[in-house]
């Protein structure tokens, strides 16, 4: 019984963490949200090992705790030194409509899909299902509601959590090559956004993508 | 060695021995068009065994190669071999014009390497969430082959492309993870395979399959560039340099096609053909319209075949709306009809902006006096485009009307008329202001390219033709073959 509150705690604050990912002005403590919410994710795949004897999640939390809590965020701290950038310009609709937006929506779509999830779930783990949606739709909020390249990065970051998140909670069985095909595709995502960030930051002077409007047509 | 595992090592290996070599540009071109053609060698050698009816797998089943693979395997060959050796060609222009540094074009052929690599393994991968994986990973590889330059509109194509397709392809990794799930357990044999999947669809449960299509749709319809989540494609497409175009438009867009083809026999096998047809056929539909009206108001000769680009996978789309034997034949048809058509349409700006060192048309003119062969090339490119008899693109294009009039859908035959024929309006338009008239702005080269520069071109020309007036037997036996596997026949 203790275990089964352990994971719905932790799932709420990794809900709470990706709200704090989105909303924190400064990217530095952004950065540090991010790194503390993968930790969760570790502690959630070891109390999934635990409960379920699933020795796959061990393996998960061991990669993901020296990839996602370890190596992403001294990579992303590290852009964000070179670039010499603390905070973000103002976001679409403000610093506080926009997380507002976000959240309520993030909610809203995450109430649809867990009630569909947990149906098929190989772990039928309610709060943990409905964070993995959650968190996923912050991602994609990240993106479409702020503005700066830092932080749509640390964007599809919080996506790719909640993706990992449900394919612990749904597909932990598969080939353990599915795993490190995902998880390498999103760090080699990261690299690229981040030197893409770089190059943008050059050519602009600023993270602030809404300044990109060059293209059109 | 497995041929399969000399194709999953081969592009891979050359493209770190490329990044290697030294900086010397003729030994770099020669080098870059030996090592094409030996991977386009070992791809077309794994298709002929296809062909030859053998069946080719490695790791359990893991990695495969079906009549469908083997279509869009050969395109890869095929289109990716005449785009990297016109590549050396348009990156000698570009060296010459100083627009690009040495080091840039040795690692622009290298990076080449390692997209036809993740393009091939996603093409072979029979486990869907790698396959998923390789998919993700030819954005990956392939930013850096649009983004060339240090520039505000590089940087920015660069940035659209991996922000707009990494949001796609996720909502395609949940409609993979959900599709697992609901197979779990259910199936006999590992539930992530594709064959595993196919071959029980109908044990699968309904309302998940559904659900599971529509997440493909939004995410491998991103990367296929379906409207509305198009928005990418055309400042990529138009922004990179030529032959980037033509591999992106020609082959890249296919294998994301190829992802979504292989969830819809999925779906369709499990919830019935009717629910994949109908979505497919709106998709398409919205695609067409979107596209054309876009079409129109385009003077810039790239962002004007980048709309077509997307236009056509309408008509793929729009293909597998109609569906049934013939629908499905004409949509996989298609696939390689404009691969063909599309790198000769984008290899020719590569020209056109050396002649008049611009890509507005407005400001073209006399194209057929200044290159005659540049000319005719192009307009072979628009002539099948817009589906004239005797071009590629015509014969899946009538064999879309002749399965939806087959199937009595004459609403579905009347929509597509309107939208071929906008398309058709515009399209002629825009060749006759840049082929024919005075020129209205500079020449800065006045002459055509040399022969040997437009091989490739002519090549490509001479397949579009004959993929129009003639049958291919083996092509035939893969499309057919392809054909009954998403119907179980």
């Amino acid at each position: 019984m203790a275990t089964i509150n352990l994971i719905d705690i932790i799932a709420v604050l990794m809900m709470g963490t990706s709200f704090a990912v989105f909303s924190l002005r400064q990217y530095r403590h952004s950065v540090l949200a991010y790194a503390l919410q993968t930790l969760l994710l570790v502690a959630i795949f070891l109390a999934l090992y635990d409960k379920y004897d699933s020795h796959e999640l061990l393996v998960w939390s061991v990669t993901a705790f020296i990839i996602k809590v370890v190596c992403v965020p001294l990579y992303l701290l590290r852009l964000i030194k070179k670039l010499g950038v603390v905070v973000e310009d103002e976001p679409v609709g403000g610093f506080f409509i926009s997380p507002v937006v976000a959240l309520s929506f993030s909610l809203a779509v995450a109430m649809m899909f867990y009630k569909v999830f947990i149906h098929f779930s190989i772990f039928k783990d309610v709060l943990p299902l409905f964070a993995a949606s959650f968190i996923f739709m912050m991602g994609i909020f990240g993106f479409i509601l702020r503005t700066s390249f830092l932080k749509q990065i640390l964007s599809y970051c919080l996506f790719e959590n909640g993706i990992h998140l449900s394919l612990a909670l749904m597909a932990y069985t598969s080939h353990e090559l599915v795993e490190v095909g995902i998880l390498t595709d999103a760090v080699f995502a990261v690299i690229i956004m981040s030197i893409l960030a770089k190059r943008f930051y050059a050519s602009y002077g600023s993270l602030n993508t809404s300044k990109a409007v060059n293209l059109r047509g | 060695m497995d041929l399969l595992l000399l194709i999953l090592t081969v592009p891979f290996a050359f493209g770190v021995i490329m990044f290697l070599m030294p900086l010397h540009f003729k030994f770099l071109q020669t080098f870059h068009i030996l090592l094409s053609v030996i991977v386009s060698s070992l791809l077309l050698c794994a298709v002929s065994k296809v062909v030859n009816k053998e069946v080719l797998s490695l790791f359990h089943d893991f990695i495969f190669l079906d009549s469908m693979g083997a279509i869009f395997l050969s395109l890869i060959a095929i289109t990716g071999l005449l785009a990297n050796v016109y590549a050396t060609t348009y990156m000698k222009w570009e060296l010459e014009g100083g627009h690009i540094s040495l080091r840039e074009v040795k690692n622009y052929f290298a990076l080449s390497f390692i997209f036809t690599w993740t393009m091939s393994l996603s093409v072979l991968c029979n486990n869907i969430a790698f396959m998923w994986a390789a998919i993700e990973a030819t954005t990956l590889a392939s930013v850096f082959l649009v983004s060339v330059h240090n520039d505000k509109k590089s940087t920015e194509s660069g940035y659209k492309y991996i922000v707009l397709c990494s949001i796609g392809l996720a909502f395609a990794l949940y409609a993979t993870i959900l599709l697992y799930s609901a197979a779990n357990g259910k199936i006999d044999g590992e539930a992530m395979l594709y064959t595993n999947l196919l071959a029980n669809a109908a044990s699968l449960d309904p309302m998940a399959l559904k659900l599971v299509f529509i997440f493909a749709l939004i995410g491998f319809g991103t990367k296929a560039g379906l409207a509305p989540t198009h928005t990418w494609l055309p400042d990529v497409h138009a922004e990179g340099p030529a032959p980037t175009s033509a591999l992106l438009s020609g082959v890249l867009l296919k294998c994301a096609m190829l992802g979504l083809i292989r969830y819809y026999a999925v779906v369709a096998n499990g919830v019935g053909f009717d629910f994949v047809e109908t979505i497919m056929a709106v998709s398409g539909t919205l695609t067409l319209f979107v596209s054309a009206f876009f079409l129109i108001r385009q003077h810039n000769v790239k962002r004007m075949f980048a709309y077509h680009s997307i236009a056509h996978m309408g008509v793929i789309a729009f293909g597998l709306g109609v569906g049934g034997a013939i629908g499905l034949f004409a949509a996989l048809f298609h696939c390689a009809a404009h691969s063909f058509t599309k790198a000769l349409a984008f290899c020719s700006t590569g020209n056109i902006a050396r002649i008049y060192g611009t890509k507005d048309m407005t400001k073209m003119g006399s194209m057929i006096r200044i290159a005659p062969l540049t000319a005719v090339l192009f307009g072979i490119a628009i002539c099948s485009l817009v589906g004239v008899p005797g071009f590629a693109i015509f014969v899946s294009e009538f064999l879309i009307f002749k399965a939806a009039a087959i199937d009595g859908k004459y609403i579905l035959m009347g929509i597509f008329a309107v939208a071929l024929a906008i398309i058709f309006i515009a399209d002629f338009s825009h060749f006759f202001l840049a082929s024919f008239g005075k020129v209205e702005g500079k020449v800065e080269h006045n002459g055509e390219m040399k022969l040997s520069e437009n091989l490739p071109l002519i090549a490509l020309a001479v397949l579009i033709v004959s993929f129009g007036v003639w049958q291919f037997d083996s092509f035939t036996f893969l499309l057919d073959q392809s054909v009954k596997t998403i119907l179980k026949q």
